[in-house]
């Protein structure tokens, strides 16, 4: 049976595929697809004349790996010391002579292939380091096994690939990404990625948003559906990937990230400015992010600082709680990075939306949660399970001497609660002390302003801690009492609100009358019509995505001082949202003409 | 030229991997031979994962030796960084 429309000549429509959209912006290119199957090493028997042979083939596997991180290495900026040196140190791997030495040993004694050869020699290692106690230099055999990987992919034939093709733009798709194929990623020209696993808080998820990429992810089968070459169009936002686009459509998406690639390209101006107003106001400009693996964006972003480091990740990664040393090494990274910025690290924010359900003892608490959002979380699930809140500020304390930390605690709606936390503070560092830990001075210990009893009662938080913090994403929800997951009040979640206005700036005024900084983390500080409102008044700190902050730098720069406070006074005498958005229609164009007439 | 000397491990998470491509890195630059003793074992600084798989952890004794011209110099190189309390 035929159907009617296949009798015209018309191209048939263009295939789609739906994925998780992570990481917004649409981008069309051709892919590069890693099929990185587990590579099952097979058995051959060589004959003798074929031995010197197979030792070139395995030499040569060896050489063309180092000779990808040296390319690697240089492509990387300069200021990623900490990436230099995991590149380093995978270079001594390659090297090492218990893989080169071991496995060309076994090849001429053992008349075996390569492949063969070099598994037998890794789990020789794998032995040794399975022996070792010490639980952080143990699982340094990860890194081996990366190392080995890319001699495992180079011997097979594949994988010889650079992630980007020379000055060709490139989405990649794979199953999904280690955490060192995202350093690659920053020195490739990928403007896009694909996974076959993974969700909103994936690794790749995390590092797309953070480089400001669009990227799609858990879409089944990707590897197999798509070949190194293919042509698609991938929608961020949406999780739509199309497949054989119209050559046009393919052509105004590219024209249409032309001219975004020309806004990147304006805005890179700002990353090395200060951030401050026309008229020499500061206000420090800082990234939110959950992650070791961001911090090159941050850092290639150019924010102040970290305004908010979601602690949560490393929880949820393992079967178990990370243990004291495993913190002190991320804590340690991140405060060294970032140095001399401050880094302020939320404890443990459990609860809510992210559950802890691996952990020993709290599947049957979490069970009976029938209203999660107002349930055991945050602050409160740290002084209920109070084992896991020491060892968090233990091992934030004995890393704070690399760097300038500030400690944040999540959800606090009574000053009592407050005092208990600063109470176990107190009894940790005794503690450290005891144990001869040296500690650095000013660490600084401030609360989440989140919940509107705090806003009621900041003039009293803000006697007895060292900064305010105001999360203004669980604030409105809270406030409005709106749950922006449901489909049918969402509409009515509304950063304008003037209770909400008047609650930021309620908490602003508590915490600048007692001298402490007040800073904003929450979508309204990456919000462009928001942030002039915010910065008039007079927050200390706006902490956004890293890929934000030179736009949010630029506005920033445009802006005189008095103009924000007129401006903030104008949206706060507004009686409803439509006013004060009305309001910034007629200003904002004259006060900053590059960020909105566009 | 040979020198020696015991060092107390200084780093928060022992000789891990940037420790060990750095001490890698200082028998490159003078051109000496580095070893590590401990434990009755003594392994080549060359080596990365033999330096990593004699597991040190902070508060660890580990003798050092450096075989080559300038000896003395690479080992005090060496020990400053095996005993830098601020090694992450």
């Amino acid at each position: 049976m035929t159907c009617p429309d296949q009798q015209d000549n018309r191209p048939p429509p263009a295939r789609a595929l739906q994925g998780i959209g992570v990481s917004p912006g649409i981008v069309a290119a051709t892919v590069v697809v890693f099929k990185r199957r587990t590579v099952r090493a097979g058995w051959h028997h060589l004959p003798p004349d074929h031995i010197e042979h197979e030792v070139d083939r395995f030499a040569g596997a060896i050489k063309a790996a180092g000779d990808e991180l040296l390319l690697l290495r240089e492509k990387l900026a300069d200021d990623l010391a900490d990436a230099l040196s995991i590149i380093d140190s995978h270079l001594l791997m390659l090297k090492d002579k218990m893989i080169v030495e071991r496995t060309i040993g076994i090849i001429r004694h053992k008349n075996v292939n390569a492949e063969w050869a070099l598994a037998q020699a890794l789990s020789e290692i794998k032995e040794r380091f399975d022996r070792i106690d010490d639980s952080y230099i143990r699982e340094r055999f990860t890194d081996i096994k990366h190392v080995a990987d890319r001699v495992f992919g180079l011997l097979s034939g594949r994988e010889h690939q650079p992630f980007a093709g020379e000055g060709q733009a490139v989405i990649l798709v794979a199953n999904d990404f280690s955490p060192e194929d995202t350093l690659r990623m920053q020195a490739g020209n990928v403007h896009g990625f694909l996974t076959e696993k993974g969700g909103v808080t994936s690794h790749t998820a995390i590092v797309a948003r953070a480089l400001g990429l669009p990227a799609v992810v858990g879409l089944e089968h990707a590897t197999s559906l798509l070949t190194t070459g293919d042509a698609i169009i991938l929608d961020g936002g949406s999780g739509q990937i199309v497949l054989d686009p119209a050559p046009e459509e393919m052509r105004r998406v590219q024209e249409e990230n032309r001219c975004d690639g020309l806004l990147a390209d304006e805005l890179a101006r700002y990353i090395h400015l200060s951030s401050e107003t026309a008229d020499g106001v500061a206000v420090r400009l800082s990234a939110n992010i959950e992650t070791l693996a961001e911090l090159p964006a941050v850092l290639h972003f150019g924010s102040d600082g970290i305004g908010l480091f979601r602690s949560e990740l490393d929880y949820f990664n393992n079967r178990r709680p990370p243990n004291e040393e495993q913190l002190v090494a991320i804590y340690q990274q991140l405060l060294a990075a970032m140095s001399p910025h401050p880094v302020t690290v939320r404890t443990l924010d459990v609860g809510g939306d992210k559950f802890l359900n691996r952990f020993p003892g709290n599947k049957a608490w979490l069970d009976r949660e029938r209203n999660p959002a107002l349930g055991l979380r945050s602050i409160r699930f740290s002084l209920y399970e109070r084992e896991i809140f020491r060892s968090q500020l233990r091992a934030l304390f004995r890393a704070s001497v690399h760097g300038r930390l500030r400690i944040l605690l999540p959800l606090v709606s009574a000053p009592a609660e407050l005092r208990q936390a600063k109470e176990i503070v107190a009894e940790v560092l005794a503690e450290l002390a005891e144990n001869g830990y040296s500690v650095a001075q000013g660490v600084e210990l401030g609360i989440m302003v989140e919940v509107p009893s705090a806003v009621v009662m900041a003039d009293v938080f803000a006697a007895e801690v060292d900064f305010f913090a105001i999360g203004t994403n669980d604030l409105i929800q809270f406030s409005l009492a709106i749950d922006r997951g449901n489909q049918y009040v969402a509409h009515l979640y509304e950063p304008f609100h003037p209770a909400v206005l008047r609650m930021i700036r309620q908490t602003v005024e508590a915490g600048h009358a007692c001298n402490i900084s007040v800073s904003l983390c929450g979508e309204m500080a990456s919000d462009p019509l928001c942030v002039p409102v915010l910065l008039g008044m007079g927050l200390d700190e706006l902490s956004m995505r890293p890929a934000v902050v030179p736009r949010i730098r630029r506005l920033l720069r445009h802006c005189r001082s008095d103009e924000l406070r007129q401006i903030s006074r104008q949206a706060l005498q507004c009686g409803d949202s439509d006013q004060v958005r009305d309001m910034l229609a007629r200003q904002l164009p004259a006060l900053c003409p590059k960020e909105f007439y566009q | 030229m040979r020198a020696e000397k015991s060092i107390l491990v200084g780093g928060i998470r022992g000789i891990h991997g940037r420790v060990a491509t750095r001490l890698a890195g200082i028998a490159d630059r003078y051109g000496v031979r580095l070893f590590l003793r401990h434990d009755g074992k003594t392994v080549e600084c060359s080596s990365i994962l033999d330096v990593l798989a004699l597991a040190l952890v902070r508060g660890a004794t580990v003798g050092l030796l450096a075989e080559g011209p300038r000896a003395e110099s690479a080992l005090a190189a060496a020990a400053d960084i095996i005993n830098d309390q601020d090694e992450a």
